[in-house]
C-alpha cells in the first residue's frame, strides 16, 4: 500500500553560538507495507523510527528519497494533491490525553471529521450521528455513556480508543500506531493491542506499529516485518518470529538481551550481548554507525558502512559484514 | 570508605499504614492497611498500577505525605531510627539523606536545572552539616566513577547537559553519597530505553550489593522488579495483594490480579493468543469500593463474600496472599 | 436504532450551554473573593449604563458651595462648580468605561487574530504579520495621540476607545502567537491537520477554546490597562476634553483646584481614583476565575 525507497531527512537543530548542527535523522531507508499487512519498527529513542512513522502518515516532510501510495508515486503530485493520499493514513499518538481536545466533548470532537467526510461523499446529519456511534462501537466503547463526556472523564485506554475511533472517522486504510500503549496501564495495553489487531481484520486496514517493546509489536505485526533502527539506518529487516528467534546483526541482539526476563516464569537466553559503553560519536564516521559499541567489530567496521542486503545462509536482510546467529531472548522454564 | 557489611543494612517493618487524602468527598484511602517487611541487606520491588498506592507508599517511608494527604494509622519503623511516622522538623530532615536516600522518578525533575550537580552536591552535603566536604566530592566523583561516567565532568554539568541515562546516575549518586543505607528507587527507569534500563538495573543490583543496602523499588514494570528484585509486592487499589520471593511469585501466582497481570504481557515467542486482557480497569482514588474487596470487579473468582469482607493478607510459609478465593483453596 | 441514543444536535448545544453558565456560577461561588468582584463589575456595568439616566445632563452647581470636602450631603464634596462629586463620578463613569471596553475589544479581537493566523501558518505569514506587529508596536504611542489630538477632539468615547485599541494591540499579538506556536505542537491539533480539517476550523474550534481563558484574562486586563491610559492621559492634560469623565476629574482636581495643597479638595481627588481602583480590585479577582471557567475538567470538580 505504501513503499518508500532511500527515505532521508536531516534536522537542522538552531544551535545558538555554535551556528546550525545537522542531524541525520534518516538515512536512506527503503520500507514497503502491503495492504492490510502490518510492520513494526524498534529501537532506541532518538533512532528515527517515530520520525519514520510520521513521514509516512504525512505529517513531516522529507528531503530525499521517494514515497509512493497505492502506486503514485508523491513527488509527482503537488502538496495539495498528495493531501488526499496521506489522509489514508492516519497516526495514533503515544499520549491518549493530549491527542484530545480537553475542552471539547467526544461527540464534538468525532463532529469534526465527519462533517468533513459528509460534505465529501454528500451525507446527512443524520448519517454523522450513525457514524459516530458506529466508530465507537468498532473500538469497544458504548457511545450512550461516552459522547457526551469530556476527555478527563475517561480513563486513558477509553481515550486512546476515542482516538482510534477518531482516526477511523476517515476510512483509513492504514493506522500508525507510535508508542500507543506505553502510557497505558499494564493491565489495560492488552485491550487496545486487541483492538488494533481486530481493526486489521475486520476492516482491512493495514497497521505500523512503532515501539520499544519487541513483545507488543509481535503481537499486533507477527505476519509482518520487523524492521530495527539504528541511528537513521534499518540494520536488520525480516519476518518478526525470525527476527526475535534468530537475530543476526549485533545491535539486534543487544536489543533484544536487554529485555527483562521475567525469572521463575521464564530462563534468560544463552547468549546475551551487551553493547560496550561508548563515548559521543561523531555525527558522520566513516564505517559502520554501531562499531563504536559493537562487542564483535572488526577492523571493515570502522572504515566501511555496511548496507542492508541478504547474504548467504541468513533469511533476513541485515546491516552487518559478519552476521552471527546468537540466541539471546529468554525462553519459559518449561522448554529446559 | 563505605563498609560493607550488611549490619549497617536496616530492616524496615511498616505495620498497618493507612494513608489518606482530603477530597470534597471525604478522606479517601490511598494506601490501606499495608504491612510490609523489608529485610536488612534485601532488595524488594512493588508493582502496581495508577491509583495502587506505590508512590505514596514510598513517600510514607520518608514521611514525606503531603497536604491534603496524611498518614492515619500505622508505623513505619526504621532500624536505627525509630518509627518514622511520628518524625517531624530537624530529626524528619535528618533522617532523609543522611539513613534514607531517595532515587526520585524521572531523576531530571529533581535536579536543579540553573545549578551544576557538583554545586548541588555541596548544597547536599552543607544542608547535612557535613564537614569534610572534599571527601563528599571524592566519595561523589567514585561512585559515578563505579556506574561508567567521569565523575569530575558530571559534576561540573549542568542537567540539560546530561542524557536520561546519566541523570539517572546521577540521581542514584545524590541518594548514596550521604552514606545512607537504606536506598527507595521511584520508577528508576520509565523513560529510559531498553539498554540504559538494563545498564542501570545492572548497577543497582551491583552498588546494592557492594555497599551493603536494603532497597527499595517502586515501579510499574514487573520486568524491572524481576530483573532485580529478591522479593516481589503487588499493590493494588491501595491494598497489598500479593508478595513473596520474585521468582516463586511469578512462578506460580495466587492472587487472581498477579496472574491476571503476568497473563495480560504479550510475550516474545509461543502462541500469541495466549495472553490475555483483563477486563475493567484499575480504581482510582474516588471510584475504589469502600468495603469489601478492591478487586472484585475484574475478578473471576468472585465470590458473595468478596462483596462485604476486605480480604485479610494470610501467610503461607515466605508468601502473603489478601484474597478469599485463595484462603478457601489453601484450606479445602 | 443507533439514532435514538444520540441526543438531537440542537438540544444538546442548548444543554451544553445552560450546563456552561451553571458551571460559571459555582466556578464563581467557590471563592467569595470572586463573587465580591463579580459583584463590583456589575456595579460598575450598572453604573456605566444607567447611572447617568439618574441625574439631568448638566448638573447643577452651587455656587454657594465650590470645593467643598466631604460632608452627609455631599458624600466626597464638590467641585469648584459647586457640583456633587459622586454624581460626577456616576456621570463620568459612562465614557471611561465605554471607551475602555471598546478598546478591550478591538485590542483582543486584533491581536488575537493576527496572533493565532501567524503562530499556527508559521513561514511566510508569520514572517509579514509580525514586522507589521513591530513597525506597529515601535509608534511611540504618546507622541502620536499628541499629534492627533491636536486635530482631532475625543469627544466620543468610542473614538477614543478606537485610537487606543488601534494603538495597542501589538502586544496581545505577540503574547497570543507565542501560545499559538506551543499549543500547535500538542497532540490533538496535529492530529486535527492529520484528519485534513481546514485551518479555519483548527484556529476557531481548536486552539482559541484551548486558549479561551487566555484571552478571556487579557480582554479584563485590557480593560484596566485602557482605564489607566485615558484616564492618564486625560490627567496629563494632553487632551482637550469636552465631556466630564474620571481624567478631567483628577487634572481639574490637581491643578485647578489644588488638590495637593489644600484639604478641602481632597475628596474631589480621591472620588475618581476611589473609583478607579474599586474597578481594577473588581476585575483582578474576577480574572482568578477565568482558568477554571474554561477548563471543563476545573469548572466540575
Amino acid at each position: 500500500m505504501i513503499t518508500g525507497n532511500g527515505i532521508v531527512k536531516t534536522f537542522k537543530q538552531r544551535g545558538s553560538v555554535l551556528g546550525g548542527r545537522e542531524v541525520r535523522a534518516l538515512r536512506g531507508v527503503d520500507f514497503s507495507i502491503a495492504k492490510g499487512g502490518a510492520a513494526s519498527f524498534i529501537g532506541e529513542s532518538g533512532c528515527g523510527k517515530t520520525t519514520l512513522g510520521r513521514i509516512i502518515a504525512g505529517l513531516e516532510t522529507y528531503d530525499g528519497g521517494e514515497i509512493a501510495i497505492d502506486g503514485v508515486p508523491m513527488s509527482s503530485l503537488t502538496p495539495k494533491q498528495r493531501q488526499p493520499h496521506f489522509r489514508k493514513i492516519q497516526l495514533i499518538h503515544q499520549d491518549p490525553y493530549s491527542a484530545l481536545n480537553p475542552t471539547r466533548t467526544i461527540h464534538q470532537t468525532l463532529r469534526a471529521p465527519l462533517a468533513l467526510r459528509a460534505k465529501q461523499t454528500g451525507r446527512s446529519r443524520t448519517w454523522m450521528d450513525e457514524r459516530a456511534a458506529e466508530v465507537l462501537s468498532l473500538v469497544g466503547l458504548d457511545p450512550a455513556t461516552v459522547l457526551a463526556r469530556y476527555p478527563h472523564q475517561l480513563s486513558g485506554g477509553m481515550r486512546q480508543r476515542v482516538v482510534i475511533a477518531r482516526a477511523l472517522t476517515v476510512d483509513p486504510e492504514m493506522l500508525v500506531a507510535d508508542e500507543a500503549v506505553s502510557m497505558i496501564d499494564v493491565s489495560l495495553r492488552l485491550g487496545i493491542l486487541a483492538l488494533l489487531k481486530d481493526l486489521r481484520e475486520r476492516l482491512g486496514v493495514s497497521v505500523l506499529f512503532i515501539t520499544h517493546d519487541v513483545a507488543t509489536a509481535r503481537y499486533i505485526g507477527g505476519d509482518g516485518d520487523l524492521y530495527v533502527i539504528y541511528r537513521g539506518q534499518v540494520v536488520e529487516r525480516g519476518p518478526v518470529d525470525t527476527v526475535i528467534a534468530d537475530p543476526v546483526h549485533p545491535y539486534t541482539q543487544s536489543l533484544l538481551s536487554a529485555i527483562p526476563v521475567l525469572h521463575g516464569l521464564e530462563q534468560p537466553g544463552e547468549q546475551p550481548v551487551v553493547p560496550l559503553e561508548a563515548l559521543e560519536a561523531g555525527q558522520d564516521d566513516a564505517g559502520c554507525l554501531f562499531a563504536p559499541r559493537c562487542p564483535f567489530r572488526g577492523e571493515r567496521c570502522e572504515t566501511e558502512r555496511p548496507l542492508l542486503r541478504l547474504t548467504e545462509g541468513v533469511p533476513q536482510e541485515h546491516a552487518c559484514f559478519y552476521p552471527e546467529r546468537r540466541s539471546v531472548i529468554a525462553r519459559p522454564m518449561s522448554e529446559v | 570508605m563505605a563498609q560493607a557489611t550488611t549490619g549497617q543494612a536496616p530492616g524496615v517493618r511498616i505495620d498497618g499504614l493507612s494513608v489518606v487524602y482530603k477530597t470534597p468527598a471525604g478522606e479517601l484511602p490511598a494506601v490501606r492497611d499495608v504491612s510490609l517487611t523489608l529485610e536488612p541487606g534485601s532488595i524488594t520491588g512493588i508493582v502496581g498500577e495508577s491509583g495502587s498506592g506505590k508512590s505514596t507508599l514510598a513517600l510514607s517511608l520518608l514521611n514525606a505525605v503531603q497536604p491534603p494527604g496524611r498518614i492515619s494509622t500505622g508505623s513505619v519503623e526504621i532500624d536505627g531510627l525509630g518509627d518514622v511516622v511520628g518524625f517531624e522538623g530537624e530529626r524528619l530532615r535528618k533522617a532523609r539523606g543522611a539513613h534514607i536516600g531517595y532515587v526520585f522518578q524521572a531523576a531530571q525533575n529533581s535536579l536543579n536545572p540553573l545549578k551544576t550537580v557538583g554545586k548541588q552536591l555541596l548544597d547536599l552535603g552543607r544542608s547535612h552539616g557535613v564537614e569534610d566536604l572534599r571527601g563528599l566530592v571524592r566519595e561523589a566523583r567514585e561512585l559515578l566513577g563505579r556506574m561508567g561516567l567521569d565523575g569530575a565532568r558530571v559534576l561540573d554539568s549542568y542537567q540539560h547537559e546530561l542524557s536520561g541515562g546519566m541523570r539517572q546516575r546521577v540521581g542514584i549518586m545524590l541518594a548514596l553519597v550521604l552514606n545512607a543505607h537504606l536506598v527507595v528507587l521511584d520508577e528508576p527507569t520509565t523513560a529510559l530505553d531498553m539498554i540504559t534500563q538494563a545498564n542501570i538495573l545492572k548497577i543497582v543490583r551491583e552498588v546494592h550489593a557492594e555497599r551493603g543496602l536494603t532497597t527499595l523499588v517502586i515501579t510499574h514494570d514487573i520486568g524491572v522488579v524481576a530483573e532485580v528484585a529478591d522479593r516481589l509486592a503487588v499493590m493494588y487499589g491501595g491494598r497489598l495483594v500479593e508478595q513473596g520471593p520474585t521468582r516463586q511469585v511469578l512462578g506460580d501466582p495466587r492472587h487472581p490480579y498477579t496472574k491476571g497481570l503476568i497473563k495480560a504481557i504479550p510475550r516474545l515467542i509461543g502462541d500469541i493468543d495466549e495472553a490475555r486482557a483483563l477486563p475493567g480497569r484499575p480504581p482510582t482514588l474516588a471510584s475504589a469500593p469502600k468495603e469489601g474487596c478492591v478487586f472484585r470487579e475484574r475478578c473471576a473468582l468472585r465470590m458473595d463474600i468478596c462483596d462485604t469482607d476486605d480480604p485479610a493478607a494470610l501467610a503461607h510459609g515466605p508468601r502473603i496472599v489478601a484474597c478469599h478465593a485463595v484462603k478457601v483453596k489453601e484450606h479445602a | 436504532m443507533s439514532a435514538t441514543l444520540i441526543p438531537e444536535a440542537t438540544s444538546a448545544t442548548a444543554t451544553m450551554r445552560r450546563n456552561f453558565w451553571q458551571g460559571v456560577w459555582r466556578v464563581m461561588k467557590r471563592k467569595p473573593s470572586r463573587m465580591a468582584g463579580v459583584v463590583i463589575i456589575v456595579g460598575f456595568a450598572f453604573m456605566g449604563v444607567f447611572g447617568p439616566m439618574f441625574f439631568p445632563d448638566h448638573l447643577p452647581g452651587n455656587a454657594n458651595a465650590i470645593t467643598q470636602p466631604p460632608s452627609w450631603e455631599h458624600w466626597f464634596g464638590t467641585d469648584p462648580q459647586g457640583r456633587d462629586v459622586l454624581a460626577l463620578v456616576i456621570t463620568g463613569s459612562r465614557y471611561v468605561l465605554l471607551c475602555a471596553t471598546v478598546t478591550a475589544i478591538i485590542t483582543v479581537v486584533l491581536g488575537t487574530t493576527l496572533g493565532l493566523f501567524s503562530g499556527f501558518k508559521r513561514g511566510r505569514w508569520d514572517t509579514v504579520l509580525m514586522r507589521i506587529t513591530d513597525m506597529k508596536l515601535t509608534i511611540p504611542g504618546l507622541p502620536l495621540l499628541l499629534v492627533l489630538a491636536t486635530v482631532w477632539k475625543f469627544g466620543s468615547p468610542i473614538q477614543m476607545g478606537l485610537v487606543l485599541g488601534l494603538l495597542g494591540w501589538g502586544g496581545v499579538a505577540r503574547a497570543v502567537r507565542a501560545q499559538t506556536l506551543s499549543l500547535r505542537e500538542r497532540g490533538f491539533i496535529e492530529a486535527a491537520r492529520g484528519l485534513g480539517l481546514s485551518t479555519s476550523h483548527i484556529v476557531g474550534r481548536e486552539l482559541l477554546p484551548s486558549m479561551a481563558p487566555y484571552i478571556a484574562m487579557n480582554m479584563l486586563i485590557s480593560v484596566t490597562g485602557a482605564v489607566y491610559a485615558q484616564v492618564g492621559l486625560f490627567f496629563l492634560g494632553v487632551l482637550p476634553y469636552e465631556s466630564d469623565n474620571w481624567g478631567v476629574m483628577l487634572n481639574l482636581a490637581v491643578f485647578q483646584a489644588g488638590a495637593m495643597i489644600q484639604p478641602n479638595a481632597l475628596g474631589y481627588l480621591m472620588a475618581p481614583l476611589l473609583a478607579i481602583l474599586l474597578l481594577t480590585l473588581g476585575i483582578v479577582l474576577v480574572v482568578d476565575a477565568m482558568d477554571e471557567i474554561f477548563n471543563p475538567r476545573l469548572r466540575e470538580e
